[in-house]
This record gives C-alpha cells, sequence and structure tokens, in this order.
C-alpha cells in the first residue's frame, strides 16, 4: 500500500479490511446467520401471541441489530497482528485514518447485516406497515454508522488485550444505548405520526461526536499498542 | 501522607457521616412523602460525589497524558473506583425510595435513572478495562482515553432532568428560587460536606494502596528477572588453580 493522501489511505484500509472480510466471511456466513437465529429464539421465549410479537417486532429487530452487531464491529477481521500494525505504522499509515477506513467497512457489513434482518423480521413478526416507513432507512444507516465508530473505537482501546472479545461489548453496550434508545423513538414516532427530528438528530449527534473523539484519539491509541 | 494522617482523615470522615445523619434524622417529615424523603440525604450527595469522582478521573488522565507521571494514573483509577461505589448508592437509595413514592423500584421512561445505568456500566467497563492491562504504560494511557470519553456521561446525567421530562424531579439545589425548605437544605449541605469527606478518605486510602501495588509490581518484577536466563550460573571469583 503507497503512503497517499488521508482519504486515499482510509480507502486502502477499508479495501483491505473488506478483502479480508470477504475471504474469511465471518459476518457473512457467521454472525448473519445467527443474528437470525436469536430472532426466531426471542418469540420462543415470550410466548407466540401474534399480536404482541407484531408490537415487538421492530423493537426485537434493533436489539439483535445492535447486541450481535456488536460482533460484527469488533470480528476478528478487523483486529490487525502485531507484525500487521507495524507494517502499517512503517508506512506511515496516519491512525486517524485506520480509524476511518475500518469504521467505513463495519458500517457496510452493519448495512448488509440490517437488510438481511429486516425481511426476517417481517416475516417471523409480521409488524404491519408502520407509516413514512422509508424513514427506517435513514434510522439503519444512522445506527450502522454509530455502531461501527462505537465499535472501531471500543476495539483501538482494546487492542492486542487477551480479554479483547468480552471486554469490548462490555464498553461498547452501554455507549451504544443512545442508539438504540433514538431508533426506537423513531418508529414508535412513526407509529404515532409525530415529528421524528429530535430522534434523528440524537442519531447524528452521536455519529458525530463518535467520529470526532475517534480520530482525535486515533494516534494516542495506535501509540499504546505498539 | 503518614499513618497518622490518613487514621485522623479516616476519623473525620466517620464523625462528619455521624453529623449527618443526626441532621437528616433530625429533619422533619416531608409533607407528602413522609419519612423516605430522608433517603435524600444519601441519594442527592452521592450523586454527585460521583460526579465529581467521575471528574477527577477524566482530570487525572487528562494530567497523566500530558505529564505520564503515575501518581495521575492513581488518582485517575481511584477516583473511577469511588465513583462507581458512589453511582451504585445513588442507584440503589433511588430504587428504594422509588418503591414507595413512584410505586415502582425501576423506570423504564425515566431519563435520569437510565442515564446513571448507563454511566455507571461505562465506568465498570473503565475498571474492566484497567483489569485487563499488564503493562502499566498502556494501560495508564488506554484508561486515561477511556476516561475522557466516558466523563461525556456527566453532563448527560446532570442535563437529562432538563432535557426530557420525565419522572425524575429537575434541578432543586442549584436553582436561585430553590424550591426546599431551610431546614432540609441544611441537612443536605451537611451531608453534602461529610460525603466529599467520605471521598477524600477513600481516595486517600485507594491511592495509597495503589502505590503499594505498583510498589509490590515492580518488586516482583525485578525478582522474577533472571540476568542472562537461568541456565547460566555466575563464574566462580574464588580460589584460581595455580594463583599464588
Amino acid at each position: 500500500m503507497k503512503a497517499g493522501g488521508f482519504w486515499q489511505q482510509a480507502k486502502e484500509i477499508a479495501r483491505k479490511d473488506l478483502l479480508v472480510e470477504g475471504r474469511a466471511g465471518e459476518a457473512l456466513y457467521i454472525t448473519i446467520p445467527f443474528g437470525a437465529v436469536a430472532l426466531m429464539l426471542i418469540p420462543l421465549a415470550i410466548g407466540t401471541d401474534r399480536p404482541l410479537l407484531a408490537e415487538v417486532g421492530p423493537g426485537m429487530f434493533l436489539a439483535v441489530a445492535l447486541l450481535f452487531g456488536m460482533l460484527v464491529a469488533f470480528r476478528q477481521t478487523a483486529a490487525d497482528t502485531p507484525p500487521q500494525r507495524e507494517l502499517l505504522t512503517l508506512l506511515g499509515t496516519d491512525p486517524a485514518a485506520k480509524f476511518v477506513g475500518r469504521t467505513a467497512t463495519s458500517t457496510l457489513l452493519l448495512l448488509a447485516f440490517e437488510i438481511v434482518l429486516v425481511p426476517v423480521t417481517i416475516l417471523l413478526y409480521n409488524p404491519g406497515r408502520i407509516p413514512n416507513w422509508p424513514w427506517l432507512i435513514l434510522v439503519m444507516v444512522l445506527l450502522a454508522g454509530g455502531l461501527a465508530l462505537v465499535g472501531t473505537l471500543a476495539g483501538s482501546v482494546t487492542t492486542g488485550l487477551r480479554t479483547r472479545n468480552t471486554l469490548t461489548p462490555l464498553l461498547v453496550a452501554p455507549l451504544s444505548m443512545p442508539l438504540l434508545l433514538g431508533s426506537a423513538q423513531v418508529v414508535e414516532a412513526l407509529r404515532r405520526e409525530e415529528s421524528i427530528l429530535p430522534w434523528i438528530t440524537l442519531l447524528a449527534t452521536m455519529n458525530l461526536a463518535v467520529a470526532v473523539i475517534g480520530v482525535v484519539t486515533a494516534r494516542p491509541l495506535e501509540e499504546s499498542s505498539r | 501522607m503518614s499513618e497518622r494522617s490518613y487514621r485522623a482523615l479516616s476519623l473525620v470522615a466517620v464523625v462528619a457521616v455521624a453529623v449527618g445523619f443526626g441532621f437528616a434524622m433530625a429533619a422533619p417529615p416531608e409533607r407528602i412523602q413522609g419519612e423516605f424523603a430522608k433517603i435524600m440525604f444519601v441519594h442527592v450527595p452521592s450523586a454527585w460525589l460521583a460526579f465529581l469522582a467521575f471528574g477527577v478521573t477524566m482530570i487525572g488522565g487528562a494530567v497523566w497524558l500530558m505529564k505520564k507521571t503515575p501518581i495521575w494514573d492513581r488518582v485517575a483509577a481511584s477516583s473511577a473506583e469511588v465513583g462507581v461505589f458512589f453511582t451504585a448508592l445513588a442507584l440503589l437509595t433511588g430504587m428504594i425510595w422509588g418503591y414507595p413514592v413512584w410505586g415502582t423500584f425501576w423506570d423504564w421512561s425515566d431519563a435520569r435513572m437510565m442515564s446513571t445505568a448507563i454511566m455507571f456500566f461505562v465506568y465498570v467497563g473503565y475498571l474492566a478495562l484497567r483489569r485487563s492491562i499488564p503493562d502499566p504504560e498502556t494501560r495508564a494511557r488506554r484508561s486515561a482515553i477511556l476516561g475522557i470519553i466516558a466523563f461525556v456521561q456527566v453532563p448527560i446525567v446532570y442535563l437529562s432532568v432538563t432535557l426530557f421530562r420525565t419522572l425524575h424531579q429537575g434541578a432543586t439545589v442549584v436553582r436561585a428560587d430553590a424550591p426546599i425548605d431551610p431546614v432540609f437544605l441544611r441537612a443536605l449541605m451537611i451531608n453534602l460536606g461529610a460525603f466529599t469527606i467520605v471521598y477524600a478518605a477513600f481516595m486517600a486510602w485507594r491511592v495509597r494502596l495503589a502505590r503499594l501495588e505498583d510498589e509490590l509490581e515492580e518488586t516482583e518484577a525485578v525478582a522474577d528477572f533472571d540476568i542472562a536466563g537461568s541456565g547460566i550460573t555466575a563464574p566462580n571469583l574464588g580460589e584460581v588453580p595455580g594463583d599464588v
């Protein structure tokens, strides 16, 4: 990889991550089916009352997207080994570009994850038509982006730790609660045909804030992983 | 600080808590909530001290990033631990108060309760991160960054009652027209002072313990380190054959 400009570096990192993920298929063949199975298990736990399932369906989709989306965000294929980290450092890769590139890949994978879960949720829960539903596409994008940002940031904090796989969800879950809250409230507001602007603003602000924090802290976190 | 200073500070903390308890018990029952309102004398200072503790964690982390002095990492870590304790106390006393007054231990729609619980788990994550990193410098750097990021939660929790009109009452004490009886306000302020002294005592002991832990870690690291590996024995420099 040549040391180009910031965006060129971010693009190359994203491309590399997508390539690795394409070869390993960790998100596609493991996490996505796992999420679909979770959506099937929930009705068995809470009962098969159809009106109840239709009511809770969108919420279950969001909860599964968040909890299993975490597995997509800090998948093993997004973790660099020490030699890979050293190589990227020697190539002069900007840590912030690495953060942006990795987040971009995770966002794409999380969007794919959500796109697969939507029909599964509709088929299993039959939630009915939500008024102005195209707004939910924006919610899905903001949820995927936010979760990718928080996941990548937490992944940077836990780089190289033996407890990475268990510690990262503990860091990500509470920090991503505003994403779940905002997304769920958009669904409720659409159902009641109320304004969704405050909740979209919350999601967008969360995305922006974590993006800024991620870019600013990228270098010190990179230095601590050497 | 000498051993005597630590003990004196602890004694002052115990006396302060006893005085605070006395003022709380002497306050009359609240008109509507009765004796349950007195939980406020523990709940409110706990929440405020948690804010202070997490603020100290953020400052400790930021100063460590600038100066790289171990003391600031110890201060940040100790304050986070004490802050988690006070947050747990605030949540617990809030729930105990909530059951008789609100009719439920936990209200899912309440912004203050939810945001406080999130803050609690964020700092539990901070402590878990510290325990996961054996190298002191890496641990200090990463937890300093997380401590700064995590502090974002504090203004969110504080402003949650203003931003969202939910069950928890809004700001009371800091308002210019504080709608609180002077007797209650006095007892609350005395308890706030007592809890602040308790925080100082906890911090003094915890920072001291952290320093001792670091010293022990260093001692063990030196003891475990064999020069040139344990497979090589030091040459015998005693009698040399043929030496006169």
